[in-house]
């Protein structure tokens, strides 16, 4: 296994946002993790990149225990992240953004760049544009592109087709899918379910904290329960039989950062 | 009568207002690089910032003290030892503000404090500071009485004449060294933070510090360079402080430190070049003033400009930019 998540368990203060979220990704394939608002899908990938503590559980990497190990050294060891909102620095260029993903490799990189260019023309046109004034699908290519130029082992998605026009969304998917076929493992956040079980290999359904299913994506698509919680299949009704407002009424939070 | 004497007044003290504001509002925008650096990276006012400036003015002292200087200098010479000072009264503050963010702020950020704690610990800090070097570094190191206050006077070491005389515009070579020294510093700074890789580092964590530790950026180094190369900027204006008043003592930053502060909030706080335009703003609005309305005026002629653009402009003259409005 390329990352493992052992039953771990993340708390804000003392309210538990994750309790025991076990997953794996191997090698090569696309992992897809979909669920409601509030699910913890966010806390379980900044868990991974080392942004939140865990106070229970563990993340194995290449068969070494990193839940201790800082986060800026685990995107050295090969997880890369394009964040939720797209964390994009707005005050620097497409080109800075991009070369902020290799601060901290060292060599020669201008291939790297190369190849998030010829992946995303779009940026190449946009330079010396500032990240800021970029539109939402541009902003998310170049989140996944300097996502990218950390090279990763692993890259971590957190819902890249949020807020963009279908057209958008379909192209984001298809790079996603060339992404992995040149090499690279994907772990996919999504609440577009449908889009993302489509692309991906395995499926996990996450609710309140809890992986509630696992199975093959293909798999997923067709179980009525999550037809009809996550692919509008009418009945609202969670997976995981808990009530509606429990698993999806978690009303967005003021965050810091 | 009164008015038509003021603006003659004002008239007749333009260009020695303008020179001394520019000298001035120099050493305030060193200083204020300080504030704004630390609060672009941390959002975090360093109350202390005035206190590591006090420790470079104490750097200087003790380097005079210690080469036991007895002559006065000028011209060339004098240049070349202002860059001794400033050297060394930049690595005493830096290494301060490096000490200053290790004791009073990291432990409080590891533990996920709130912005109210850590600034409780700033002025508690600066007030801890100012009363060690009162009461022990200051009449220890420099043989004082302690209850003379603490008031190292050192006698004179700067031979001043004026290199430009135009008409009405007079500058001394100790103007001429401070506005061109901070000007000098202003830029490299500039350069640093937009060219180097530590300064884009410093940029990323302004700007969206989770996504800089998701581009590998280590936090602690970069709020650790932070607070070194703010630390250094304000011992640099404490050696071009020392230049133009010669003496100093513990409460020396107080009023500099929030007239800086002042400054860094004028230009935009989080905006390195605000900080620059903040800073001459303030010291040519403090010397007009005076001019017109008498020198007694001067400090709460500065703070109305502050209240005044504040209200007109939240974000300051040139608003944030260090990390931009954040996404
Ligand atoms: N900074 C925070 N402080 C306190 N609680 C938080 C914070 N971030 C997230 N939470 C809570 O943790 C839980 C999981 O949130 P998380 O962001 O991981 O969900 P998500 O599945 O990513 O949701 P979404 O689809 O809306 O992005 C929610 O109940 C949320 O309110
Ligand atoms: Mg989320």
């Amino acid at each position: 296994m390329l990352l493992e998540v052992k039953d771990i368990h993340v708390h804000y203060g003392k309210i538990a946002a994750l309790h025991g979220v076990s997953l794996e990704v191997d090698e090569g394939e696309i992992v897809t993790l979909i669920g409601a608002n509030g699910a913890g899908k966010t806390t379980t990938l900044k868990t991974i990149s080392g942004l939140r503590p865990l106070s229970r559980g563990k993340i194995m990497f290449d068969g070494a225990d990193i839940s201790r190990v800082a986060g800026h050294k685990r995107v050295l060891s090969g997880i890369g992240q394009a964040p939720e909102g797209r964390g994009i620095f707005p005050g620097m260029t497409v080109t800075e953004n991009l070369m902020m993903g290799c601060y901290a490799r060292k060599g020669d990189v201008s291939r790297d760049l190369a190849q998030v260019f010829e992946l995303f023309p779009r940026l190449a046109e946009r330079k010396d544009q500032a990240g800021g004034t970029m539109s939402g699908g541009e902003q998310q290519m170049l989140a996944i592109g300097r996502a990218l130029m950390t090279n990763p082992r692993v890259l971590l998605l957190d819902e890249p087709s949020m807020g963009l026009a279908p057209k958008l969304i379909q192209q984001i998917f298809s790079i996603i899918q060339e992404i992995n076929r040149r090499g690279t493992t994907v772990l996919l956040v999504e609440q577009n379910a449908q889009q993302a079980l489509q692309v991906a290999h395995r499926a996990y359904v996450i609710e309140t904290g809890e992986i509630v299913k696992s199975a093959e994506a293909s798999a997923l698509l067709d179980d009525p329960e999550v037809r009809a919680a996550y692919l509008g299949g009418g009945a609202d009704r969670p997976v995981g039989g808990s009530e509606p407002e429990q698993a999806a009424g978690a009303p967005e939070e003021p965050r810091d950062g | 009568m009164k008015a038509t004497h003021n603006v003659h007044n004002f008239l007749e003290q333009f260009w020695p207002s303008t020179v001394d504001g520019l000298a001035l509002g120099s050493i305030y925008a060193l200083i204020a690089l300080g504030y704004t650096m630390v609060y672009g990276v941390l959002r975090l006012i360093n109350f202390a910032h005035s206190e590591i400036f006090m420790i470079g003015t104490m750097a200087v002292i003790g380097a005079l003290h210690a080469l036991g200087v007895s002559s006065l200098y000028g011209g060339l010479g004098l240049v070349g030892f202002v860059i001794v000072l400033a050297f060394l009264a930049g690595l005493a503050s830096g290494a301060s503000a490096v000490v200053l963010e290790l004791v009073a702020y990291r432990p409080l950020r590891k533990k996920g404090a709130s912005r109210l704690a850590a600034l409780i610990s700033a002025i508690g800090a600066s007030l801890f500071l100012q009363q060690l070097f009162a009461r022990i570094v200051i009449p220890e190191a420099f043989d004082l009485p302690k209850e003379k206050g603490a008031l190292p006077v050192q006698g004179h070491f700067v031979e001043r004449d004026n290199v430009i005389e135009i008409g009405d515009l007079v500058i001394s070579n100790d103007k001429l060294i401070i506005f061109v020294g901070a000007i000098l510093m202003m830029v490299a700074l500039d350069q640093f933070v937009n060219r180097t890789r530590l300064g884009r580092g410093i940029r990323a964590t302004a700007q969206d510090p989770e996504t800089a530790v998701l581009m590998g950026v280590n936090i602690d180094r970069i709020v650790t360079a932070t607070f070194a190369i703010g630390g250094a900027m304000a011992g640099v204006a404490a050696a071009l402080f020392m230049l133009r008043f010669e003496e100093a003592k513990f409460d020396v930053g107080f009023l500099l430190g929030i007239k800086a502060f002042t400054a860094a909030v004028l230009g935009g706080i989080g905006n390195l070049r605000g900080a620059l335009a903040g800073g001459l703003v303030l010291g040519l609005v403090e010397m007009y003033g005076a001019a017109l309305f008498g020198t007694q005026w001067q400090h709460v002629i500065a703070f109305s400009v502050l209240v005044l653009v504040l209200m007109f402009r939240p974000t300051g003259i040139l608003g944030e930019s260090l990390q931009q409005a954040r996404a």
